[in-house]
């Protein structure tokens, strides 16, 4: 059964993830961001809301990290974490054989 | 013969009842004409003349004052068709009325969209960005100038905002009601950019604290203004031209009217015009049937409403919500605890019954009507249980489907409970009675009274139907329901019967006690402004009234409570006299103990209402006496009891009826606006005015 | 000081139990009522709706009640407390649509107290219980003050009624009892585990005097003991006349099958959305005043069939500060968003929902932490940061679902801004209170919608904020203003809802200056993430400016409406911070708004200009972020917004060595 993970994402029969926008394959089911496009940057290049730099409160290093597609470039999915940090968000959407 | 008119033009029906000084009156009802409502005003006129047999000009001219509730400002603002206004207020402040104290997204919904909690929304900007100015001034909570009005700055706002299209301009700026001179400073220099154009200021409109809803207030009151202006102009002329030499009066929500040419300055007031009718009617009546403690419910076919009278006077509120809004408005304080016969009844997800909230509306309607509508509603089920006949809907202006009614009810509760149609339809007409129940409960409870301590009164298409079942539910002993010849247009008797309200309040929040000699002069400027305001409505009054209140609190605590003022100057005695009024009256609405006077006491706001009576009071006239029992024009099963089930029952024709009558339930009385259903257990009598007043005859429980 | 393990604190170290055990426990020292689950099987569905819609309207009554009765600000104008009716054991039958993470513990204490209260004292018709501590559960930090009343029904146990409200100061270092400093809880308010306060009917005065003497302002606080025992005392009497009427068996009935029903509908509603597993975290910089660290909470939410289970591990240990929560703050941060996002159309019965879900937690971490570690502030730290993070893995789970993913948000408002004036106010009165003013958050960008502006927190379904001259009137100071801030919604195709920002000077206080104690994290990083792409919402950024022109400007007869226009020195203050305002200085505040929702490149355009004529976005940020260009007049200019749109789409992913100038 196809599953839509999100507005960006699909999910296939055989668990296979791809973008909705443009086709591309972006990953699988347990890892759906595998291929996808990791870039990290400042955070104030999030925009103006990011009202102060990050130095000024803590000393461990803060980033914008973003994940695109990697046929399209749709942003599909945006943190802002420490640094030093492997990203905490994943998910896995159950593979169901209808 | 001088006489009173009453005309109340509802989104329907406009209903025109008229009396004279010797005890005669007449009532009539024609349909509305929306857009145009004045046309629909005129016509009403016109039948009410033929039913009193003179010409509408001798009418006219003979009629001292007419007294009119227009639905034409509430539907103004709920359609949107209103004045472009420009709003000016104080440098860092113009995001209040977007920020609307965040309550904005949920203030006026059920519980069950509240719960829904994603699914809520703000409404719509009162006022497009480009038409809000903010200004350099600053007063501060004592009154006192931190920033001098910036005149130069001023001027340019005004100039945009016109520019911008702005038709008309709401002025609305911190502690204003504290010192209003630099308001008056901007109305002035609005007068000189933009002569003509309508300009409110706040601390006219609703010199309260509370920056939010005062300017929310001024904004509404700035987009109907100049409307109700455009409205009432031309058909005062017009009344004119026709002879009319007395007053055009308008209601207002506080159940008192204003004169026609008053009322577009503070035209946020008549929003509940139409609204307040059926209460100020029960208060009028309440009065010839000496009923002091009345619960009011009108039970239509898409609302279900609620009042109070208590010791003979409407319960007011002193704000009201609109479209998410909130208003400084004195109002007839009117529930919408229902949607009336047209709520739909449903299964949930898990299984269970329930019966609204949501309405059928007026279309499709109820099943029965035949217009579209699968799902049952009250009204539906209503005609299954036999309460309602399918030939005498409204008189027998609608004719209504059992077929349509029965297939609603068996595919959409009846089936999926596993229900035979009767039972679907007994548990439907229980779980409504009972929950009106709860919500009049907890309307009554909320003012700090007992339901037993009521007299209910039951009006409306559908509520006669259900009365009798949740009066017993809230262990009221008797019921009134309204069936004279005035009861098809109960709302425009009240209106011909109501009096000049009007209302002066100024904030002026201080610990309480404050200086006896600041309390007496803050009365004595609204005594002053009241004189002023009575003299302008150009009448003659029988008598006026003064009520004077204070609204107090516990120091820090979000609701003030409206605590009755003496008249007269007060010393220190006296203002103590007033604390303990407030405690007494807190205890009574929060419960006995909450009370906690170390906290110390604060008072907010001083409020004054002026009541002009007027000369002339219609009567409603007797009908005649019995001679012999009532005599049932038919009967037929009807069920009314969940625990009685079916039940042959004695069916009556009202027009058959007289004073003195007695009818046995159960038994249901069919009259040409409504139909009355009488349980096994209770008594109807129909009592010298025409009304059928229900008792119980033995104890009984919740059908 | 380490936190070292204080033993004898096991006694309050409380874990839900089930029925079965609390019966066992309570043994024969007190008689609980029970239903045959017949009665519950043959309710039929008339007497069913009636009886479960009058529970609802008590709880409604007992809220207004609290609310009228109260004298906080924080209840009256904020509707922070919450009310519920919990049956026998204290599983909760109905709660109140106030702060759902206050109630969301209410049946841990009562609970607690059937299990440790029955044999000594005792526990008998007219006792009501008080609680402030969040190891037993009633709340999440010591301000959440829980009073629970049993009611008797024929000398059994029937049922249990709840209120909890935020009281504004119960002692501890820092006025307000938000210790910033502190490192363990002995800093803070004196935890108090149930203590008999109401006995047959009437205030203990010896108890109600040690229980006001912590408290900066006792008589605020024995104001609203007041209010929540005449909230108890509505709900007793209305079930006690229902129970009369229907009989004790059959409004236990209800009671149970209002739980079943809730948990079936929420089954039901699970079982439609796939299996699958979503992690996130949620972070919060400085534990308290001087610390420089970041914190996180993880969250993997495994759903399968009909089950959810939230699992924290990885989660960090508990720290030395007033940021951790107990495992009724966990609970209290997981139940909002599982009512506000999942339960919007099941009805409240918190003890039916329960029963759907799992949570594993490892004690001694920072959302599940042992006595003493500090939790002044958990409410709004670690409880609140479990929202967050809870928030994104439910709504990646509903996100799913054609239907059910219309009721996802993206986290709203990432923290509570708090900021606490005390000091003496402009009628020569002491004052402490918390400014409300962050109420106004910004909800989290919805999957077909915007999140709503200055809408509110995910926690509170109706909050509240007190107009600007309220404050005024109530307390010495005088706003420069209080207005929404542009930007401040997280980016997205859907824009997360914006928070606002207030600015204001002491104003009229005999002392001249008043006490400020701030306590708000989200300032190194933002802490409202958003979804499927989006961005999340703005930082928190709180500056203080000392010793402005303010006054002199305002004698030139201007509203300074930056602080830009401001001379004097300019501070950022830190998470954490406690000082005094001096009548030239200016305080500034400003609190998150909601996480987006997709893409920002794929934002209509003309919703873009829309929102920057609305000042919710500003002309930069509509450039930057959503790559929409506006001429003159604020139209839409389509070419050049296309144009920037490909530029930025490469850059943003690192694709064209040059940036993109703005």
């Amino acid at each position: 059964m196809t599953v839509h993970i999100d507005e960006n994402l699909v999910q296939d029969d055989g668990g296979g993830v791809s973008c909705r926008h443009c086709g591309a394959a972006v990953g699988v089911a347990r890892q759906p961001l595998r291929d996808a496009r990791v870039r990290e940057s400042d955070p104030r290049t999030a925009g103006p809301s990011v009202r102060a730099d990050a130095g000024h409160f803590a000393d461990r290093p803060v980033v914008l990290r973003q994940t695109f597609c990697p046929g399209c470039l749709t942003l599909l999915q945006s943190e802002i974490v420490p640094g030093d940090e492997p990203s905490g968000r994943t998910r896995a959407v159950a593979v169901v054989d209808r | 013969m001088p006489y009173v008119i009453g005309i109340d033009i509802g989104g329907t029906f406009t209903d025109a009842f008229v009396a004279d000084g010797g005890g005669r009156v007449a009532g009539v009802k024609t349909p509305s004409t929306p857009p145009d409502f004045a046309r629909g005003f005129l016509a009403v006129l016109d039948e009410l003349s033929v039913e009193l047999g003179i010409d509408t000009g001798a009418l006219l001219a003979d009629t001292h004052y007419i007294v009119h509730g227009t639905t034409s400002t509430l539907n103004a603002l709920v359609t949107g068709d209103v004045a472009r206004v420009g709003f000016l207020t104080t440098r860092g402040h113009a995001d209040s009325i977007a920020i609307m104290n965040l309550e904005g997204r949920y203030a006026g919904l059920g519980a069950d969209r509240v719960q829904d909690m994603v699914r809520t929304d703000k409404p719509r900007p009162l006022v497009p960005p480009q038409l809000v100015r903010e200004i350099d001034e600053r007063i501060d909570h004592k009154g006192s100038v931190v920033v001098e009005l910036d005149e130069e700055g001023t001027r340019r706002a005004v100039r945009e905002l016109v520019a911008a299209g702005a038709e008309a301009i709401a002025v609305s700026l911190l502690w204003s009601f504290r010192n209003p001179a630099h308001e008056q400073r901007v109305g002035e220099i609005v007068a000189e950019e933009a002569p003509g154009r309508y300009v409110a200021l706040s601390s006219d409109v609703s010199p309260r604290i509370r920056e939010y809803a005062r300017s929310a207030t001024t904004i509404m009151n700035t987009q109907v203004g100049p409307r109700l202006r455009d409205y009432l102009r031309p058909l005062e002329a017009e009344l004119r031209d026709l002879g009319f030499g007395g007053s055009l009066l308008v209601m207002q929500g506080s159940g008192g009217c204003v004169d026609s040419a008053d009322a577009p300055s503070r035209a946020i007031t008549t929003i509940g015009s139409v609204l307040t009718g059926g209460v100020v009617g029960c208060t009028r009546l309440a009065d010839e049937l000496g009923h002091r403690n009345v619960i009011s419910t009108d039970m239509g076919g898409t609302t279900f409403l609620a009042g109070l009278v208590v010791d003979g006077e409407a319960v007011s509120t002193t704000s009201t919500v609109l479209g998410q809004y909130q208003l400084n408005v004195p109002m007839v304080d009117v529930h919408t605890i229902g949607a009336g016969g047209g709520a739909i009844a449903w299964v949930d997800a898990g299984g269970n019954l329930h019966v609204g909230p949501r309405s059928a509306g007026a279309r499709p309607g109820p099943a029965c009507y035949g217009e579209g509508g699968t799902e049952p509603t009250v009204t539906d089920v209503d005609l299954l249980l036999g309460i309602v006949n399918p030939d005498n809907f409204l008189g027998g202006r609608k004719q209504l489907s059992v077929d349509l009614a029965a297939e609603a009810v068996r595919t959409r509760v009846a089936e999926p409970l596993g229900l035979s149609l009767d039972e679907a339809c007994a548990a439907v007409y229980a779980i409504q009675n009972a929950q009106t129940a709860d919500l009049v409960r907890k309307v009554v409870v909320t003012s700090g009274q007992d339901p037993r301590d009521f007299v209910l009164y039951a009006f409306g298409g559908a509520g006669p139907m259900h009365c009798a079942s949740y009066a017993a539910d809230l262990e009221i002993s008797e019921v009134v329901v309204p069936l004279g010849p005035t009861a098809a247009v109960f709302s425009a008797y009240g209106l011909a019967a109501s009096d000049i309200v009007l209302t002066a309040e100024l904030s002026a929040p201080t610990n309480f006690p404050p200086d006896p000699a600041d309390f007496n002069a803050a009365f004595g400027q609204l005594r002053a402004e009241l004189d002023q305001r009575l003299a302008d409505q150009q009448l003659r009054f029988a008598d006026v009234d003064y009520r004077s209140e204070a609204d107090l609190r516990y120091t820090m605590q979000l609701a003030e409570v409206a605590t009755a003022v003496p008249s007269g100057d007060l010393d220190e005695a006296g203002l103590a006299g007033v604390g303990a009024a407030f405690g007494h009256r807190y205890e009574q609405l929060y419960g006995k103990g909450s009370g906690f006077a170390e906290a110390g006491l604060q008072l907010i706001t001083y409020r004054t209402q002026a009541v002009g009576v007027l000369p002339i009071r219609p009567r409603l006239t007797p009908v005649g006496a019995a001679e012999g029992g009532a005599r049932p024009v038919s009967r037929r099963r009807v069920f009314l009891d969940a625990r009685r089930g079916w039940q042959d029952a004695a069916i009556h024709d009202y027009r058959d009826l007289a004073e003195g009558h007695e009818i046995a339930g159960p038994a249901v009385v069919e009259a040409p606006t409504t139909t009355v259903a009488l349980p096994e257990g209770c008594t109807g009598r129909v009592d010298r005015l025409g009304n059928l007043v229900i008792r119980y005859t033995q104890a009984r429980e919740d059908s | 000081m380490p936190v070292i393990p204080v033993a004898g604190s096991e006694k309050f170290a409380n874990l839900p139990v089930g029925a079965e055990e609390t019966r066992r426990a309570v043994g024969d020292s007190l008689r609980l009522h029970d239903v045959a689950s017949s009665v519950v099987e043959g309710l039929d569905p008339l007497t069913y709706e009636v009886v479960r819609h009058r529970l609802t309207s008590i709880t409604e009554e007992m809220g207004e009640a609290l609310k009228r009765m109260s004298g906080s600000v924080v209840v009256t104008d904020c509707n922070d407390f919450d009310a519920a009716i919990m049956d026998e054991v204290g599983d909760v039958v109905q709660v109140g649509l106030y702060n759902t993470e206050l109630a969301a513990s209410l049946d841990m204490a009562a609970n607690w107290t059937l299990r440790n209260r029955c044999a000594r004292p005792g526990i008998a018709p007219g006792d009501m219980f008080l609680c402030n501590d969040p190891w037993v559960g009633g709340g999440l930090h010591q301000n959440d003050t829980s009073l629970f009343a049993p009611l008797f029904v024929d000398g059994e146990l029937f049922c249990w009624t709840g209120a909890v409200a935020h009281q504004v100061d119960l002692g501890g270092v820092s006025p307000g009892s938000w210790s910033v400093g502190a490192t363990d809880v002995f800093w803070e308010s004196l935890p108090t585990p149930p203590i008999k306060i109401v006995e047959g009917g009437e205030i203990r005065t010896d108890v109600e005097d040690v229980w006001l003497r912590r408290s900066r302002v006792p008589k605020l606080v024995a104001l609203d003991l007041r209010a929540k025992i005449g909230a108890n005392n509505v709900a007793h009497e209305r079930l006690t006349a229902l129970c009369a009427k229907y009989g004790a068996d059959v409004v236990k009935a209800v009671m149970r099958r209002t739980m079943d029903d809730a948990e079936q509908r929420l089954r039901a509603k699970l079982r439609e959305i796939p299996d699958g597993s979503w992690s996130s975290v949620a972070h919060q910089d400085s534990a308290r005043s001087g610390d420089r660290g970041i914190y996180r909470i993880v969250l993997t939410l495994t759903k399968t069939d009909d089950r959810l289970v939230f699992d924290f591990t990885g989660t960090d240990p508990q720290v030395d500060g007033l940021i951790n929560c107990t495992f009724a703050g966990l609970r209290g941060g997981i139940m909002p968003v599982l009512l506000t996002m999942v339960c919007g159309d099941i009805p409240w019965a918190c003890g039916g929902i329960y029963r759907c879900v799992e949570i594993i937690s490892e004690p001694g971490t920072i959302n599940n932490c042992t006595f003493p570690a500090g939790i002044g502030k958990a409410s709004v730290a670690s409880g609140w940061a479990t929202t967050n993070v809870a928030t994104e893995c439910l709504a990646g789970m509903l996100d799913t679902h054609p239907e059910h993913r219309k009721r996802l948000m993206s986290v709203c408002c990432g923290t509570w801004d708090f900021a606490l004036l005390a000091g003496v106010d402009q009628r020569g009165g002491g004052f402490v209170t918390m400014l409300c003013d962050s109420m106004a958050g910004g909800l989290g960008a919805r999957s077909d919608s915007d999140g709503v502006d200055t809408g509110g927190l995910a926690c509170i379904p109706m909050g509240r904020v007190a107009d600007v001259e309220m404050n005024e009137f109530a307390f010495p100071m005088l706003y420069l203003w209080r207005r929404e801030e542009p930007d401040s919604g997280g980016p997205g195709r859907h824009r997360g809802g914006v928070g606002a920002s207030s600015c204001f000077i002491p104003h009229d206080s005999p002392l001249g200056g008043v006490h400020l104690v701030v306590s708000a994290p989200g300032k190194a990083l933002p802490l409202a993430g958003g979804l499927a792409g989006g961005l999340p919402a703005g930082t928190q950024y709180d500056v203080l400016v000392r010793d402005t022109d303010v006054h002199a400007r305002f004698a030139a007869g201007r509203i300074p409406a930056s602080l830009d226009e401001l001379a004097g020195t300019t501070d950022l203050v830190p998470t954490h911070h406690e000082t005094d305002l001096g009548p030239a200085d200016v305080y500034f505040t400003h609190w998150q708004g909601g996480g987006g929702y997709g893409d920002p490149l794929r934002r209509d355009p003309a919703a873009v200009a829309d929102d920057v004529a609305a000042h919710k976005v500003s002309p930069g940020g509509a450039s930057e972020v959503y790559g929409v260009v506006l001429d003159d007049r604020g139209a839409v200019d389509d070419g050049a917004t296309t144009a920037r749109r490909d530029a930025l789409r490469r850059s943003r992913a690192g694709l064209d060595t040059e940036e993109v100038p703005a």
